[in-house]
């Protein structure tokens, strides 16, 4: 997991920095840097630039550490560069270990995202070069060392086509020579995005790197290769010549950037109402009890539908597992979750009857592209619910909603797990619909609930005093656990895993009525209890198994909804009366509740330890 | 370390660019229900926050750093305006965590002004103009500066006495009448000299800017005064909301109106700003001088008239709304009538003859099927009313209105 931005000027100059005195100047080392920091999301233990000058040649500094750290060289003369900001998979973050990688003489420089399966075998391959990482990368640098040898004909671009036919694995990789002008980029399997403009052009693992300076991208397709010059952008695929789309990203990159807030995350929290807007914007048509989700099937096939089966990772998953229970309760379809990383398509199934969804925030997560792969072999027709345009889960599947959600930068997944449900809300809709198992007026009731959904949050929003008292009252508690039942099961498990991955406390999930069968030995006073107690999660029942819990001397916390009261709690947080969708507004308090424990205990929130935004590697 | 300040030091202070400092920490009471839950600044008019039209002022007139002091609810303004880009200018905040007064509130901004700046408050629009003559006045002079401009009820604001361009005091809410219509337009330079004037000013409490201007007024130096006649919309009572709305709506009504809604039995007037996406049922009428904010539902059949419709309400089929204010995720039932005749309104113990005046209706407040609210009924946030009930005055946050 990792993030990687190419740069090179046009012939005009390049494009134009403000330096911190006023002044303009065409800094190659200063726009890498800043690209790294736009990518830093993806990945950020170690980094590094490689910058390349016709007289000052190739000059490459990495280090671990974060991407400010990072020392830039002053090559006034350069004209092109690449750079890189690592998330360790292979090897220990350390100075060697960060990319780039260069070849025995320092002639060329690659970084690189992604997998090379086979570099063992490689490496011993090249027994007589001398390498000093731990990387997988190190052998791409070797390997052109050694085709530029073997064929003092063949340039950069000749050498990077023939050292792919010997890598396995996913990768995306750039790659820079002295005494060359261009970059060489190849895509298998980890995303790269071209940037074009009049004075430059860019290639990144994602456009937020370079969305400052343009705004029309040319997403790469697998296997493809690039040539970026101060002329501008070659590519090709299959060896011959190819022109791809230009695209103009619309979003706002902006809105990526957290303005006044001290984190991300909080900020990313605060606009959910207007994500949420995003989300149903122009889809729910209430007084026909329809939406219009712009997603089409073949005629028939949901009728004959059998089963839909999510596939996701993480919070996606969670968001599955409330879907799953909609798509059942809603569309009257079999419905089953799998964690993408074990999904197989199995056994009883009859393929051109299975839908499999499949949610990610990213498009890239490689866990789910594996299970999308998958489900696409046994000839299942695949969907994606995700946040990304051109993503590359996008382009395997047979029909892709979009959430909206707009950028999220906070590692710790918020704004896109509302939208994510909402949008999954609505396909269930849609699908119910459209299977004639869902009566108009019933689908009305679901639609009103969403359009409420963005009121209702907000109100959870204006009471975050009251969620930032208990956080500190509660945050030096032994252990967290979170209860629900039906639709407040996936919302305590959520809950969980958020204030675990940003407090860094031990927090479970459990269905409410497993506390007996086993947790409850671990409740004590020390174990406060949060519980969602709305409609949808069968309040009343789990009410029962946090009494239980209270018996042990565990403080219980509960999300209620407006008209329900349980005088027993030690706190309560009401929740508005939204119907099937209550179960995720008591969620933003759960959110709120693991940001503010984490922000007492002065935890880096927005990049939690060892995490990374988007996990690219299986 | 030496206090000398060089020459070049003296030069180089002249061209130093003039930044803004925005007000936008108070609560606002007057305008209960609606400040409940967000700062006054928040407020949205013709679809956009009053705060926004101020700092759009402040952009246009040339001015690319923004200081914004927040408090109440400060998170909606963060929320909204981020780090600035969307108006090409850098927002920087600073806390003004108890509200003591506007001098206090201009010395939260002490650490991060190192040169002339000017001051504005959140909630008055101005025109950039404005903003540019007062920057211009700043930049090339060392006295304090202070815009005035004429109202018709002058002894709602600070009266200003005012002679050859020196301002010679400034009289807070006069309770006589009195013999100008000028006042002070709350839009101010200052140069950092200022932060000491403020904190040695000899008050009781809190620190009021005026106050230290009235100070200021007496020395040597004295205060300028910049006369103005343009655009000056200040809200001060709730239904100055809806005078303020028309007025924005004239810059901001969009001529793709009909585009925005599907049906094409809608009737909808020019003077009407919709957001995207907003759900209009067949047969609705929106009148002239109306603003309809996102994710808004209106019923089939409903009448807006003259109103603000806050993002994420829904107004029932059959509803009529004229002279109103229906604040966020508000529901008003079908066949609800908000309508206002000319009455008398009191707020905060001052009366208000004459207005018309339909009403407000808070955050999620629920108002049930056929109900009538008249004369300025004010609804708070969270009431849940019976169907068919009838209001006519100011019901409280929370409250539960039964039928009987």
């Amino acid at each position: 997991m990792c993030g990687i931005i190419g740069y090179v000027q046009a012939s005009g100059g390049g494009t134009p920095t403000v330096a911190r005195d006023g002044g303009v100047t065409y800094d190659t080392g200063e726009i890498i840097h800043e690209g790294l920091r736009n990518l830093e999301y993806r990945g950020y233990d170690s980094a590094g630039v490689a910058l390349v000058g016709a007289s000052s040649g190739l000059t490459v500094a990495k280090q671990s550490g974060a991407v400010d750290g990072l020392e830039i060289p002053d090559v006034a003369d350069a004209t092109h560069g690449v750079g890189h900001t690592r998330w360790s998979t292979h090897g220990p973050p350390t100075d060697a270990n960060a990319h780039p990688h260069t070849d025995c003489v320092g002639d060329v420089a690659v970084v690189h995202n992604g997998i090379v399966e086979n570099y063992e075998t490689l490496k011993a391959e090249l027994a007589d070069h001398e390498f000093t990482s731990d990387t997988d990368t190190e052998v791409i640098p070797h390997l052109i060392e050694e085709e530029l040898t073997a064929d003092p004909d063949a340039d950069l671009l000749a050498a990077v086509r023939r050292v792919e036919d010997r890598l396995e694995g996913s990768y995306a990789i750039c790659a820079v020579r002295e005494d060359d002008d261009r970059i060489i980029v190849a895509r298998r399997g980890s995303p790269l995005v071209l940037g074009r403009s009049e004075d430059a052009s860019f290639v990144a693992s994602d456009v937020t790197a370079f969305l400052e300076h343009t705004r029309d991208v040319t997403y790469l397709e697998d296997g493809d290769v690039a040539a970026l010059s101060e002329d501008g952008v070659e590519i090709f695929a299959s060896g011959e010549r190819v022109e791809r789309d230009i695209e103009t990203v619309t979003w706002d990159a902006d809105a990526a950037e957290k303005g006044g807030y001290e984190h991300y995350m909080r900020k990313e929290i605060h606009e959910q109402p207007e994500a949420l807007r995003q989300t149903i914007t122009g889809r729910l048509d209430v007084d026909a009890g329809d939406v219009d989700l712009d997603v089409s099937f073949p005629p028939g096939f949901l009728a004959d539908v059998e089963e839909i089966r999510v596939v996701a990772c993480g919070t996606s998953y969670y968001a599955g597992r409330y879907a799953a229970q909609l798509f059942e309760e809603l569309a009257g379809v079999r419905a089953t979750v799998e964690i993408a990383s074990e999904y197989e398509f199995g056994a009883g199934r009859t393929p051109d009857r299975t839908l499999v969804v499949a949610v990610t925030q990213s498009g890239e997560t490689a866990d789910t592209l594996g299970a999308v792969r998958r489900a696409n072999e046994a000839g299942a027709r695949t969907f994606a619910v995700t946040n990304t345009l051109g993503s590359t889960v996008t382009r395997e599947v047979d029909g892709t909603a979009f959430i909206r959600a707009g950028p999220e930068i906070g590692v710790a997944a918020t704004k896109t797990f509302a939208s994510q449900v909402a949008t999954l809300a609505m396909l269930a809709v849609s699908i119910g619909r459209d299977r004639g198992a869902l009566a108009a007026a019933d689908a009305r009731a679901v639609l009103e609930d969403l359009q409420g959904l963005p009121g209702a949050v907000q109100q959870v929003l204006d009471k975050e005093s009251r969620v930032r008292e208990a956080a500190q009252t509660y945050q030096d508690s032994e252990a967290f656990f979170f209860v629900g039942r039906a639709l407040g099961v996936p919302v305590a498990l959520e809950g969980a895993l958020k204030l675990k991955e940003i407090s860094y406390d031990h927090a479970e999930g459990f269905a409410a009525g497993e506390l007996k069968h086993g947790p409850l030995a671990l409740v004590t006073p020390e174990t406060p209890v949060l519980a969602v107690l709305t409609e949808g999660s069968r309040a009343n029942e789990t009410m029962n198994n946090v009494t239980e819990a209270q018996t042990r001397g565990a403080p219980a916390l509960g999300c209620v909804s407006a008209d329900a009261e349980y005088d027993t709690l030690d706190v309560d947080f009401p929740v508005p009366d939204v119907g099937i969708v209550e179960p995720l507004v008591a969620n933003v308090y759960l959110q709120l509740f693991a940001y503010h424990v984490a922000n007492e205990k002065g935890r880096p929130i927005d990049k939690p330890r060892n995490l990374a935004k988007s996990v690219t590697v299986e | 370390m030496s206090f000398t300040v060089s020459e070049s030091d003296a030069v180089d202070m002249s061209d130093a660019p003039v930044t803004a400092v925005i007000l936008a920490a108070g609560e606002g009471h007057r305008l209960e229900p609606l400040t409940n839950r967000r700062p006054k600044p928040m407020i949205p008019v013709a679809n956009r926050p009053l705060l926004e039209y101020v700092v759009e002022a402040v952009a246009e007139a040339g001015l690319d750093h923004i200081t914004l002091v927040v408090g109440y609810h400060q998170e909606r303004i963060r929320n909204h305006f981020g780090d600035g880009d969307e108006w090409d200018v850098t927002i920087e905040y600073v806390e003004q965590s108890t509200q003591l007064g506007t001098g206090h509130a201009v010395l939260q901004a002490e650490p991060v002004v190192d040169g002339p700046f000017v001051v504005l408050n959140g909630d008055r629009v101005v025109d950039a103009a404005l903003v540019e003559r007062v920057a211009d006045a700043t930049r090339d002079g060392t006295r304090p500066t202070m815009a005035i401009t004429a109202v018709e009820t002058p002894r709602d604001y600070g009266v200003v006495a005012f002679d050859e361009e020196r301002v010679t005091e400034i009289v807070e809410k006069p309770e006589r009448p009195v013999e100008t219509n000028r006042i002070n337009a709350g839009v101010y330079g200052f140069s950092p000299a200022i932060f000491d004037a403020i904190r040695n000013t000899n008050t009781h409490g809190e620190l009021a800017l005026t106050a230290t201007l009235n100070e200021l007024a007496d020395e040597t130096d004295g205060v300028n005064g910049i006369t103005y006649t343009g655009r000056w919309l200040d809200v001060s009572n709730l239904w100055d909301l809806l005078t303020v709305n028309a007025g924005l709506i004239g810059a901001e009504a969009t001529a793709s109106n009909e585009s925005r809604v599907e049906s094409a039995s809608v009737s909808i007037a020019d003077d009407v700003v919709l957001a995207d996406g907003i759900r209009v049922g067949p047969t609705v009428t929106i009148g002239g001088n109306t603003a309809v904010g996102r994710n808004v539902t209106i019923g089939s059949n409903a009448v807006l008239e003259n109103a603000i419709v806050f993002p994420d309400a829904v107004i029932g089929a059959g509803a009529v709304v004229r002279d109103a204010v229906v604040a966020n995720n508000a529901r008003i039932g079908p066949n609800v009538t908000i309508e206002g005749t000319p009455s008398t309104m009191v707020i905060e113990e001052s009366v208000h003859h004459n207005i018309e005046f339909g009403g407000v209706v808070g955050d999620n407040a629920t108002i049930g099927p056929g109900a009538i609210l008249t004369t300025g009924a004010i609804v708070g946030d969270d009431v849940d009313t019976d169907a068919g009930v009838t209001i006519d005055s100011r019901v409280a946050a929370g409250t539960t209105v039964r039928r009987g």
